[in-house]
Parts: C-alpha cells; structure tokens; sequence
C-alpha cells in the first residue's frame, strides 16, 4: 500500500524525491555504460568502450550519494511502513546498479582487448544473451520505479531462460575454445562476457525482489520459484 | 471484583462494541478489541480521536466527568464486566492502576507517597509497609537514588524521578492493569527512555496501556498498537506490522506523517 498523500513535513517528500531521482539518474547511467560496453564489443568501437571505464566513476559516486540521502532520510525523519521501504529499497538497488555499472566496465575491458585482435565472427552470439539481460534491467527498473510487485516477481522466473541461454553459449564457446587456434583467447573473453550479462540478469532479479518488498513488504528473496511447466512435470 | 490470576490466554481487557458519549456527543463508536495481559497496548491517534477516554473508561474515573457515560456495548476486565451495580469501583482502582501525563506526588514524603494506596487499604504493620515500598522503589530503579532521604518531600525529585515514583505508587497496590495516559510528553528524551525501559520490565507481571502521540515510543516499547480516528478503531494488531505494513490507508498516512 502506498499513498500519494504528501506528508505534513515537505522536507521529507524532497528528501524522497531525491532519492527517487537520484536512482532514476544512475539506473540511466548504469544502463548507458552497459549498452557503450556491448556496442563497444560488438562493433569494435574502442571510445566507447573507453567512455565505459571512465563514467564508471560517476556511478560509484550516485551509490555513495543514493546511501548518504537515504541515512539523512532515516535519521532525519524516522520513516516507517512503506517510506520506510523505498528508503531501504533506494539504497539495496543503487548498490545493485553498482554492480551492473561494474560488469559493464568488465566487459568493455574485455572487448578494448578483443578489438586488438583480429574480428571474431562468433561476437554476435552473444547479443541475444545481452537483449534479454538488459530487457530484465529495464522490468526491473520499471517494476521499482512503478512499485509493480508483479512485474518484479516475474523476473525471477524469466531469469531462468537467461541462465539457459547462458549455458548454451559457454558450451559453444567452451567447445571452440577447446579446439585451441589463434581465436582461443577471442573465445575466453566471450565467454567472461557471457558470465557478467548473466550476473547482470541475476542483479535485476535482485532488483525485482526488491521492487516486490516495496510495493507489497513480501520478502520474496531465496523462496523456491518454478516455471509452470516445471510445476507440472513434478506432479 | 473477582477474578482468575491473569493468563496470557484471556485478554486482561475486552471491549466489545463500546459506545461513549459526553452529552450529547459521541465520542467512542463501536470499538471492539481485545487487550492481552503481559503486554504492552499503545493506543494512537490525532487529538480528539478517543484514545485517552476509552483509557479513562478502562477504570472508570470518566464516572466523575457530569454528562460522560457509556451509551452501549461493554467492558471486561479480568472476564468482569465493570459496569456491573455491585462493582466496587475502589477495588477496580486497586487492580486497574493509572499514571497520568503530569506526575501528580502526593505533597508528602517518598516513603508515605509509596505507602498511600497500602495504608488506604488497611496494612498498617510497619515492616510490611517498608518491604513493599523499597520493593516498589526498586522496581521503577529509583531505590538507589532515595534510599537515604525517604523522608523528604517528593516534590524534590527530579521531573523523571517524580514519575517513576507515581509508578512505583501506582504498583505498590499490586494491579493487574497499569494505565498510563501520555507519561512520558513532559519529560526530557534520557527521562523518557528510563520510563519505556521502565515499562518494558514491568510488562513481565502487568498489562500496561499507554496513551502516546510519541510514534516512535509506541513503536519502540508496544507490543500491540490500536490506532483510533474520530472515536472509530481503524486497526490494531502486532506494532512490528502496524509500523511497517498496516492493512488500512488511514493508518499507513498517519504512522507516515501524511495525514490530510
């Protein structure tokens, strides 16, 4: 439950919407780092993989700012129930964007290596994995801006197709890679690639949790979570 | 009044359906809730919503407001139903203690303070006086700051201190029920902290309601808490869920600071 009454006290609805505006601002900026670092691999764009390592920073500094108005927040205003839940919340996604900002930076370090090599034909490959990890950061982002604890609780099951896709592609690479020659390293790096779009899946599921505990109080992280079709095959 | 030893089992208070009017205005419509013995009940809600009449209701001292009266349901204390005509209302006292917002001693000693209620119901040996009110005393920790000027005048103490002692003269007389209606508003923030840690003890072996606009007392000491508006009960239950997700709206805006 969640009201639109604005409190009594208006510092506090402007410390809310700075945080609110604040995690808004760096989820756009941990996204653009992620869609510079793919198109920087997939199009063997070597500034922006370079912009990617730079605008990290600014990142890292909306995570200390998201935390630091959020600890004003408690101490100045005591929010309880649902404030009390986006504060919360505010700061457990910034530090999950965090980690996604991170991955991107990851991978845009991988690709500034692969660029120096000749072209890999197998890099498209990966672009599916990249479409469906950064499809789940938008619901996730959707689902925590809107307070939409159904869209956030979907992810934990679509999540599921990510990982499989993700298997599909470390076995290809796996595979390739095993056959040695020189695009051996090319198939390591994709496969370090691979590894952070799924890490990047499994922090907007964390994120969906999170959009579920803010919009319903559920604490719906490490309850057992199975596909319809999974369900009925156990029956 | 006759009743069991409290259990944890049977409600210390039961109110059903309770209708309170002062003249011609009601001010109490319908309430229903059940107060567990061995907790905490905090009563909240703006100014005027009923919180501190239905308290006052609970040991009858609104009988002396001209005009104030009960207009329906019931009230049970301890499964009796304190309205009934053959009810002493000095043992309903006894067992239903209340301490109010302003600490009100006695213009007498620390020591005759305690032992008010004792002496007023009968016990006059010496030793037993002293017993119980030392005990008392200790009670509310404020035997250590005392035990060497019993004999000076309450009025000495310290605000904080002067509170404690109306405590511990309100549990001198051993009630089941205390009441204490916004104990803590006139106190400084180290006082106040002393009284809910106070409380917290005492819970052990009473049932205590308190009256507070001090959400974060309610939220740091209840177990329970009743939020009222406009003589109506919106909600009640476990303090844990009314502070982090009560079912109705009307709670939510007023735990928030969003009322309007």
């Amino acid at each position: 439950m969640h009201s639109e009454t604005p409190h009594i006290l208006r510092e506090f609805d402007q410390a809310f919407a700075s945080l609110r505006n604040e995690v808004i601002s760096m989820a756009g900026q941990a996204r653009l780092n992620l869609e510079r670092a793919m198109q920087g691999l997939l199009e063997r764009d070597l500034e922006k993989c370079k912009a990617v390592v730079a605008d990290d920073d600014e990142v890292d500094e909306a995570e200390l700012r998201i935390d630091r108005i959020g600890m004003e927040t408690l101490v100045r205003f005591h929010p309880v129930a649902s404030d009390l839940r986006q504060v919360i919340t505010s700061m457990k996604v910034a530090s999950n964007l965090e980690r996604i900002s991170d991955h991107a930076v990851n991978i845009a370090k991988r690709a500034r290596k692969m660029i120096t090599r000749p072209a890999c034909p197998e890099v498209p490959f990966i672009e599916p994995l990249y479409a469906l990890a950064d499809q789940q950061v938008r619901d996730a982002l959707s689902a925590y801006t809107d307070r939409n604890a159904e869209l956030g609780q979907s992810l934990q099951l679509r999540d599921k197709d990510l990982d499989k896709m993700h298997k599909r592609l470390i076995a290809t690479f796996s595979a390739r890679l095993e056959e040695g020659g020189p695009e051996a390293e090319d198939f390591l790096h994709l496969i370090f690639v691979a590894r952070s779009l799924e890490r990047i899946g499994d922090l907007a599921v964390n994120i969906g949790e999170d959009a579920v505990y803010l919009d319903s109080a559920r604490d719906i992280r490490h309850e057992k979570h199975r596909a319809p079709a999974e369900e009925e095959a156990g029956e | 009044m006759v009743s069991d030893s409290p259990s944890a089992a049977v409600p210390a208070i039961s109110i059903e359906n309770l209708r309170f009017q002062y003249g011609e205005k009601q001010v109490i419509h319908d309430v229903t809730l059940d107060i567990p013995s061995r907790e905490i009940t905090a009563f909240i809600g703006p100014s005027g919503c009923g919180k501190s009449t239905l308290l006052r209701c609970f040991n009858r001292i609104n009988d002396r407001i001209p005009g104030a009266r009960v207009t329906g349901g019931s009230i049970r204390v301890a499964g009796i139903d304190i309205a009934r005509p053959d009810l002493d209302l000095q043992t309903l006292r006894r067992r239903v203690g209340m301490v109010f917002q302003k600490w009100n001693p006695f213009p007498k000693s620390i020591f005759d303070n305690v032992a008010y209620g004792l002496r007023i119901h009968g016990e006059k040996d010496r030793s037993a006086l002293e017993e119980r009110v030392e005990y008392c005393l200790r009670r509310v920790a404020l035997w250590d700051d005392v035990k060497d000027r019993l004999k000076s005048s309450a009025f000495g103490l310290s605000g904080g201190q002067q509170q404690r002692l109306c405590i511990a003269r309100t549990i001198a007389t051993r009630p089941d029920i205390i009441l204490m209606d916004e104990p803590c508003s006139a106190l400084d923030p180290l006082s106040t902290l002393k009284i809910e840690e106070l409380l917290l003890e005492l819970k052990n072996d009473y049932t205590i309601v308190i009256v507070t606009h001090n959400l974060a007392q309610a939220s740091r000491c209840s177990d329970k808490t009743a939020f009222f508006f406009l003589g109506k009960l919106i909600e009640h239950g476990p303090t844990t869920k009314i502070f982090t997700k009560p079912d109705q709206q009307q709670t939510e805006s007023y735990v928030s600071g969003a009322f309007g």
